[in-house]
């Protein structure tokens, strides 16, 4: 009776402290967080940062249409194009260096660890250094010069061919050390046996990375996968940095974040003409956009999960 | 067999490898080259970095570092982002474990609920919500402010360390806060001064990362901040790429000074840091 007693008083005491100490989390969570989120002002027409009335889904249509149809159409191509570019790139390219390293074994860690380092730089510091690098009359310009690949000056990100492209690229340098990692610790998981086995009946390095390490990745992939997503179309930093907030040449570099960015502050710093509607409303988008993809991506991996 | 058939069987495995070792290098080039002209021309004035792109500077002179600190005014931003990180972390720390310890230890009845509404927080594209975010801070006067930034890093923090430190709270035997409650211990006492030193490694994981994190960003100071006095490195460094267009030893240095809280916690942490990311990506 008084153990029972006990306990009762000893769990009320516990849901009393449980509130006192979730409190301060939730507290700073919500309000930060989960309650800007709730984007319903998209719902509505704006002046300047003031909400006006209900306008059901004409914001939305708006956003479709001239003027904004060119922009958003335009940004949108430019992140698939980033994304599939990640893919290949750098968690293609992170394949193959995590396969190397895996069948080496030895300095490993070092090339590991050299191959992170930029992932922990901010991408601000990494596209000002290669904004400096790329420039004309920079490094990359003498080098090609020098060695006899390219004349005259060098203008890859002024270049709507070519400077999306770069930017990808970039993109990829700064983050390659993630999948390095990511599938480094998906390959030392795989029982050793299994490839002792495939190398007795014979198959290669390329057969046994595509037939027996491959399949057996697929939740290192499917991270990977769905992490490039996300990041991809939150790509902000570098366009800003290395071409400015309306992603030049002429938006060839615009992304949804960029367009986004200028619809809801304006185009440079602070000043410039506002659509907070409309910024709302792509915002909305782009949040069904990335919940949904990222949640039919875990699905999709989670049923080609081998298991051994 | 003869030593030199095993010789003869050796140097052509060593040749099979040569190109596998040669793409690694490559790419190791790659990273490193572009660091290494970030550093040498730091010290070289911007007419040396024209003449001489890849060797070592004529004198180690501290000139752009100096120039980067005061008359850039790199120090004041420095010292933001010091107190923005050093602010984030600390609050990240205590009010998610504060969270983590009756959420993983308790038998609540709504454990599950509550972990579930922390964690869907983890992969929210926060940014999405600037704009309302933009008009909350401005009511209550946190625009300008490094608070500000600070409430709002932890605010987006907080799922993933919460998430770290139940992780390693729930595999605690839960003998230890028994024995201490039998003892007449408080709650906080159990806390912090049994539950939290025992997960160490949760609170360096959590410490490492959201230290990255909130150095590295951009994104809020750029809508928050508009006075000078209180802008971030990353900020700065976004002005001074445009300002400083035709000072590039200067912007290398201003570059290198901001890389460098980061470079040495690598160098000091890097094996951490590894392993970290490889077990659960939790980055970015």
């Amino acid at each position: 009776m008084t153990k029972l007693r006990r306990t009762t008083s000893l769990q009320r005491t516990q849901q009393r402290m449980a509130v006192l100490f979730i409190l301060p989390a939730l507290a700073v969570y919500g309000l930060f967080v989960l309650y800007p989120l709730s984007l319903w002002g998209s719902f509505f027409t704006w002046k300047g940062l003031r909400m006006q009335e209900f306008a059901g889904l004409a914001n939305f249509s708006r956003l479709f249409v001239f003027p904004s149809g060119a922009r958003l159409y335009g940004a949108l191509w430019h992140n698939i194009a980033w994304f599939f570019g990640i893919m290949v790139l750098q968690n293609g390219l992170g394949l193959l260096f995590a396969w190397l390293l895996f069948l080496r074994g030895r300095g490993a860690a070092f090339f590991q660890s050299v191959f992170f380092f930029p992932a922990v730089l901010s991408p601000v510091i990494v596209g000002a250094l290669w904004r400096l690098l790329l420039a004309p009359g920079g490094i990359v310009e003498w080098a090609l010069n020098g060695l006899g690949l390219h004349q005259g000056s060098l203008t890859v990100l002024g270049n709507s061919h070519t400077a999306l492209g770069m930017l990808i690229a970039i993109d990829a340098w700064n983050w390659m050390g993630l999948p390095v990692l990511i599938y480094t610790a998906g390959l030392r998981q795989i029982s050793p046996q299994v490839f002792e086995a495939a190398k007795l009946d014979g198959a290669g390095n390329a057969r046994m990375l595509y037939a027996i390490a491959l399949p057996l990745l697929m939740p290192a992939l499917g991270t990977l996968t769905t992490l490039s997503f996300i990041n991809t179309f939150n790509q902000f930093d570098i366009v800003y940095v290395m071409q400015g907030v309306q992603g030049n040449p002429s938006y060839a570099t615009d992304t949804l974040v960029t367009y986004f960015y200028r619809l809801a502050f304006g185009a440079e710093g602070a000043v410039g003409i506002t659509d907070i509607g409309l910024a709302l409303a792509l915002g909305t988008m782009l949040f069904l956009i990335l919940s949904i993809g990222t949640l039919l991506m875990l699905r999709f991996f989670d049923k080609r999960t081998v298991e051994l | 067999m003869s030593a030199t058939s095993l010789q003869a069987l050796a140097i052509p495995q060593k040749l099979a490898r040569l190109p596998g070792w040669t793409i690694l290098l490559v790419w190791t080039a790659a990273v490193l080259l572009p660091l290494y002209i970030l550093a040498v021309s730091c010290f070289k004035t911007t007419a040396e970095i024209y003449d001489n792109r890849l060797g070592l500077p004529q004198s180690w002179a501290l000139d752009n570092f100096v120039r980067a600190w005061t008359r850039a005014d790199l120090g004041h931003n420095f010292i933001n982002s010091l107190i923005v990180t050093g602010g984030a972390v600390v609050l990240t720390i205590v009010v998610s474990a504060m969270a983590a310890y009756p959420l993983s230890r308790y038998k609540l009845g709504w454990n599950g609920i509550m972990l579930g509404l922390f964690l869907s927080g983890i992969m929210l594209p926060i940014r999405l919500a600037s704009v309302e975010l933009f008009t909350l801070m401005r009511s209550l006067g946190l625009l300008d402010s490094l608070t500000g930034l600070i409430l709002v890093y932890s605010a987006i923090r907080i799922p993933f360390a919460v998430f770290i430190f139940a992780n390693f709270m729930r595999v605690l035997l839960s003998e230890l806060d028994e024995a201490a409650r039998m003892d007449g211990a408080s709650e906080t006492r159990i806390l912090f001064q049994i539950v939290l030193p025992m997960v160490k490694p949760a609170v360096s994981i959590v410490a490492i990362f959201t230290a990255i994190a909130v150095w590295n960003d951009f994104f809020f100071p750029l809508i928050f901040i508009f006075d000078d006095r209180y802008k971030t490195v990353p900020l700065a460094i976004s002005v001074f790429v445009g300002q400083f267009r035709t000072d590039w030893g200067l912007v290398f240095a201003s570059l290198a000074i901001s890389m460098a809280p980061i470079l040495i916690m690598y160098c000091l942490l890097a094996r951490q840091i590894r392993e970290g990311v490889g077990a659960g990506g939790g980055m970015k």
